[in-house]
């Protein structure tokens, strides 16, 4: 994803991410560099896009958690994502 | 308007889940009903009291006021959670309006809460009776209108 625009449905990464904030991301970030522990990332999952942020990576599979973290259905629950489901970065809320 | 708000208007909008729920698979329309004929009924009162210039009559109207506000809020939960946790691309797919009446509804439920507008409060109602029966079909169960019980006189929407 050169550039998306996204609507967040959920509550699942507050603080961080409001319901129905609009995101903006990108995966230009990742093109010389590899996402890392700590971004907030929208990658696919079961035909739809998903919002969390990267707690762990092990040989190219991420584990993505919920900054909500006592009420969010993501890693725990879905297992590690593959990198190549990562559409890109979030780096900011319009 | 900012440069960046500028430049991204021309970007497609799409939707990412940040899901909070844990899949427990229990949904029901039942308590978006309560809620929607609560505000018909506290809509009704206020547009009934007689203001008779007293503290009696302005602690009342607070009262059914905050009950009508409550009421609004749960309801909007209630559609909320219906839209984004239960209703699937499929179920969109197949009943073409369903996104339309969620935004017709809640924004009826918005101005019914705003204001004291009984046809807001009765579109919000109709609203969720056509959400409530969409939901039942896609339980594969067959809705059907009954009168209420309630001061409201209105239908709710069960199954057989």
């Amino acid at each position: 994803m050169l550039l998306g625009k996204l609507r967040i449905i959920g509550h699942s990464m507050e603080p961080a991410l409001k319901n129905n904030n609009i995101v903006l991301v990108s995966n230009l970030f990742y093109i010389f560099k590899e996402p890392k522990v700590n971004d907030i990332v929208a990658f696919k999952f079961n035909n739809k896009k998903m919002v969390k942020r990267i707690s762990q990576i092990k040989d190219n599979q991420y584990f993505v958690i919920g900054d909500n973290i006592n009420d969010s259905l993501d890693s725990r629950k879905i297992g590690f994502i593959d990198r190549k489901n990562i559409l890109g970065k979030v780096f900011k809320i319009i | 308007m900012n440069i960046i708000k500028f430049v991204t208007k021309f970007i497609k909008e799409d939707i990412a889940f940040a899901h909070c729920d844990i899949p427990c698979g229990i949904y029901d329309p039942h308590q978006a009903q309560l809620a929607a004929h609560t505000v018909v009924r506290m809509t009704k009162m206020l547009q009934d009291i007689k203001q008779d210039d007293n503290l009696t009559s302005d602690h009342t109207i607070a009262r059914i006021t905050h009950v009508k506000e409550k009421h609004s809020d749960l309801l909007e939960e209630e559609l909320e959670t219906l839209r984004n946790d239960y209703f699937k691309d499929e179920h969109f797919n197949e009943f073409k309006n369903l996104n339309e009446l969620f935004v017709k509804t809640l924004r009826a439920s918005a101005k019914a809460r705003q204001n004291i507008d009984m046809d807001s409060a009765l579109m919000a109602l109709y609203g969720v009776l056509e959400i409530a029966e969409i939901f039942y079909k896609t339980k594969k169960v067959t809705p059907v209108r009954i009168k209420s019980v309630y001061p409201t006189e209105g239908e709710v929407v069960i199954y057989k």
